[in-house]
């Protein structure tokens, strides 16, 4: 510098403890001041290495890893792991499990957008929709528990199957609950956007090109609003995707403001399929008899497959490789959460602190799913 | 008749220097009481008012509906251990939390509480400038903010500390203004414009009519004194984890939770002398503390439900919004003020 | 053409290709002329005699189909493909870090998910299980791993 000073910036270790990781995220941060020259993430504090424990295990015990990987979402990746798994042991589920699987899975993705949603609120500061978001998700909750017995880790699907039929007061339930999630969602939707705020504080935070994003191997959200309708569902269908009518919304913004649009979008776009799988639910048995309990763990399969299903987070997809023997030889698992994380460092080059926060946040990172 | 003759008289006995002497440290300690209850009263409110607006429950195990819990935190607070970090300020770190509840205690030994019943009126201090004096006793408490996200030997302190000071800067100058504005207009109708007092008598019609304006400024500012959200920068707990606060446990961090919340009442306190009459009301020689105490609480409830309600504002633009727009509205308003003051209609 | 592609069908309908390592970089370069521009991800497969690295890419102007690239690697170094998708940066670290594979020309490779320093490549089949290892933090932030279990939390 000219006057002879030394110009120097501050290291700031931010997380892995930390209010505003979701999680076990921990940032080496380099700031001048409040704005953020630097950011390199630390993840794998919450690493166990589920593919290595896949290796170990028969192909139906599994998937409960799965389940602890993106932990508010645990539908949506045992339906991961069974598209890879079905097709490399040649299982095809009946007709009215891939209707069951689809409104478990639309229902996890609200969950999970919800939780995104509120604790995408405290990152701002904002605390009360936390509260509101919750108390919907509980609600899906209760829903879970009804079918598979527990909260969150539902390990509710097998191989071809699910682990109980519906039965009518699940029906009831779910229609229950899709009857007054509308208006709530709505409501604390206006909380947000009618929020001058709220609104300063995302547009224009954050941009994102298509083809950086692209570049990055983002996907989900994160990718459709900067306006690429990519969309597993859509462009890959797997279960009965094609026999639904529904949009992939996508929004021009790149900015943080429209994850937070795309998300609200998608969650009412869940709702419509859910509403429509449920009217459409064929009568029909819950398992493959082929994969009954008794024969469950000797299944083997050999070969290589890919199968990509859209989780909350975007692509999910697993790469599962028989020998022969009744456990897999190699698992891999793309994460969605990993590769947009990735993107952070390119995102908060010269933001302020505050925004950095709120790219962070709209990232919607689950670290069960980062380090898995 | 007011509360410091009557307690003069009870010593009277000791002749009329001591016995006042006596009175005064002895309705000091009762407004210092009265300022902790007042600030337990409103975290315990806060809670519950949070929980309801939350779809939660809120504090309901110790005690009557959880009104002893305020009093369970403060117990816990003062067992706790204080742990202290290494390579701090030694003098500076324990005398920050200090400053920030003297100057919240003193503040509240300057305002004019109005007559009770029979006690009379219940303010403690007759100064001809009691609204300088406080102010500039309030200015203590950042100072001691400042002092402890220095002291702290902590990065996130550091940066707490620092947007600190920009806050306090960009609003500090239009609240003066507004102040002065209110000065102006009081000075038409009473003899004595710098003491709240007499801002109180000069409201026959409340100044919240007269000047719309400097009530917004001035109460955005109050709110932002207080550091609460929206203008929580300085502690934002989702980026600086507390900011300034975030080394100091046990009852050093009591202290900095009381100044917190002191401050919102105290603040409510002050706009509604300033603005909205004070202990004016009807029958005032009977129930002005009570009015005051009325007036103060819907302040408090409408700062409770912004925190409640807003996200954090980002620094930059709070203090773009503090010099671009609050010190020209200001201005303007300190004209108005003049303006209405030289027609006559103040 | 200067190299050679094998051909292959995935069991689930996928294209896949198999290349030679030395060609690797020259037929991703190709791919990404063609339009492959997003890689989805890398993973690695251990043969115990070589390892089987698996590329997923997909093109984002035909609905984002998928084709796998594969390629074997007996010495365990491959060309990086960070010049052309950004996203193969935390992967090739990734695959740096559970198979020990080594990529020429990645601008920053060390363990991604595990700590520096940690003893073996765990997704190798050789890797002991039977061994734990314990990590703890020095006073710099830095990780450090050891086999001792009283240096564990």
């Amino acid at each position: 510098m000219e006057n002879g000073l030394e110009k120097k910036y501050i290291e700031l270790n931010m997380g892995p403890q930390h209010p505003s990781t979701h999680g076990v995220l921990r940032l080496k941060l380099l700031l001048d001041g409040e704005t953020v020259k630097h950011v390199e993430p630390v993840i794998g504090y919450l690493h166990r290495n589920a593919e290595k424990i896949c290796e170990l295990d028969y192909y139906c015990d599994s998937l409960i890893y799965f389940d602890r990987m993106d932990y508010v979402a645990a539908m949506n990746m045992e339906i991961g792991y069974l598209e890879a798994a079905e097709k490399l042991l040649a299982i095809e589920p009946t007709e009215r499990v891939k209707w069951i699987r689809v409104v478990m899975a639309e229902l996890g993705r609200i969950a999970s957008h919800l939780v995104w949603a509120g604790a995408f609120g405290l990152d701002l500061g904002m605390l009360t929709p936390f509260f509101y978001f919750f108390e919907e998700r509980e609600k899906i909750l209760n829903i879970f528990t009804e079918v598979s017995g527990s909260r969150q880790e539902t390990n509710y699907m097998s191989i071809g199957g699910v682990y109980q039929d519906f039965n009518d007061k699940i029906i009831y339930k779910i229609r229950e609950f899709l009857k007054q999630f509308p208006k709530k969602l709505e409501e604390a939707y206006s909380l947000f956007v009618k929020n001058d705020i709220f609104i300063s504080r995302t547009k224009g935070i954050g941009i994102l090109e298509p083809e950086v994003a692209l570049s990055y191997g983002v996907t989900g959200p994160m990718l459709r609003a900067s306006g690429v309708p990519y969309d597993v569902r859509k462009d890959a269908p797997y279960l009965v995707y094609d026999k639904l009518n529904f949009d992939i919304p996508i929004s021009k913004g790149k900015d943080v403001l429209s994850r937070f649009i795309v998300r609200f979008e998608e969650m009412r776009q869940s709702v419509k399929i859910v509403q429509q799988a449920l009217d459409k639910i064929p009568d029909g048995p819950y398992f493959n008899p082929k994969a009954k309990k008794s024969l469950m763990i000797r299944l083997r399969g050999e070969g290589d497959v890919y199968a990509r299903t859209e989780s909350p987070k975007g692509e999910f997809g697993v790469h599962l490789i028989g020998d022969g023997t009744v456990k897999p030889y190699r698992v891999h698992v793309r994460s969605p959460s990993f590769k947009n994380l990735s993107i952070l460092p390119y995102l908060s080059r010269d933001v302020l602190i505050a925004d950095m926060v709120a790219i962070s946040g709209s990232i919607d990172l689950v670290f069960g799913e980062v380090d898995r | 008749m007011n509360l410091l003759t009557r307690i003069a008289d009870i010593f009277g006995f000791l002749g009329h220097f001591p016995a006042y002497a006596i009175a005064y440290i002895v309705e000091t300690l009762i407004v210092i009481i009265f300022g902790t209850v007042a600030v337990a009263g409103m975290v315990y409110l806060f809670r519950k008012y949070m929980a309801r607006v939350q779809i939660r429950i809120g504090p309901n195990r110790v005690g009557k509906f959880g009104l002893l819990q305020v009093m369970a935190d403060g117990l816990k607070l003062f067992q706790k251990e204080s742990i202290m970090p290494s390579g701090r300020d030694d003098l500076a770190y324990k005398v920050a939390p200090v400053m920030v509840f003297i100057g919240l205690m003193m503040g509240f030994v300057f305002i004019p509480y109005g007559p009770l019943a029979w006690f009379g009126s219940l303010t403690v201090t007759h100064s001809d400038v009691s609204l300088v004096i406080l102010f500039a006793l309030i200015a203590i408490m950042p100072i001691g903010e400042i002092l402890s996200g220095i002291a702290s030997n902590n990065k996130y302190a550091m940066l707490g500390a620092l947007r600190g000071v920009a806050k306090d800067i960009s609003f500090e100058v239009p609240m003066m203004l507004s102040i002065l504005s209110v000065v102006v207009m009081a000075s038409a109708n009473v003899t004595n414009p710098l003491d709240l007092n007499g801002i109180i008598q000069a409201q026959s019609i409340p100044f919240i009519i007269l000047e719309p304006l400097g009530f917004i400024i001035f109460f955005i500012s109050m709110i932002a004194r207080a550091s609460q959200s929206p203008f929580d920068m300085g502690e934002s707990d989702s980026e600086l984890v507390t900011g300034n606060t975030t080394e100091y446990s046990g009852l050093r961090f009591g202290m900095f939770y009381l100044g917190l919340f002191g401050t919102i009442f105290l603040g409510s306190m002050i706009v509604s002398i300033m603005y909205l009459g004070g202990y004016n009301g009807p029958e005032v020689g009977y129930l002005g503390f009570v009015w005051l105490l009325i007036k103060t609480m819907i302040l408090v409830v409408i700062t409770l439900t912004v925190w409640l309600s807003m996200p954090r504002v980002r620094i930059d633009k709070f203090v773009n919004f503090g010099w671009k727009i609050l010190l020209p509205l200001s201005f303007i308003q300190l004209i108005a003020a003049g303006f209405l003051t030289l027609g006559g209609i103040a | 053409m200067s190299y050679e592609v094998r051909e292959e069908a995935g069991k689930d309908g996928r294209k896949i290709l198999r290349i030679p390592k030395e060609n690797l970089l020259e037929l991703m370069k190709d791919l990404k002329g063609q339009g492959y521009d997003h890689l989805a991800l890398i993973t690695a497969v251990d043969y115990r005699d070589r390892i089987e690295l698996v590329y997923h890419l997909e093109r984002s102007s035909t609905n984002f189909e998928i084709l796998t690239v594969k390629t074997d690697v007996n010495d365990s170094t491959v060309d990086s493909v960070t010049s052309l998708w950004e996203s193969a940066n935390w992967d090739e670290r990734e695959q740096y870090d559970m198979m020990g594979l080594v990529f020429r020309g990645h601008p920053d490779l060390k363990r991604i998910l595990l700590p520096e320093g940690w003893v073996g490549y765990p997704l190798r089949k050789d890797y002991d299980l039977s061994k734990t290892q314990y990590v703890n933090m020095d006073d710099e932030g830095n990780d450090r791993v050891s086999f001792d279990p009283g240096d564990g939390w």
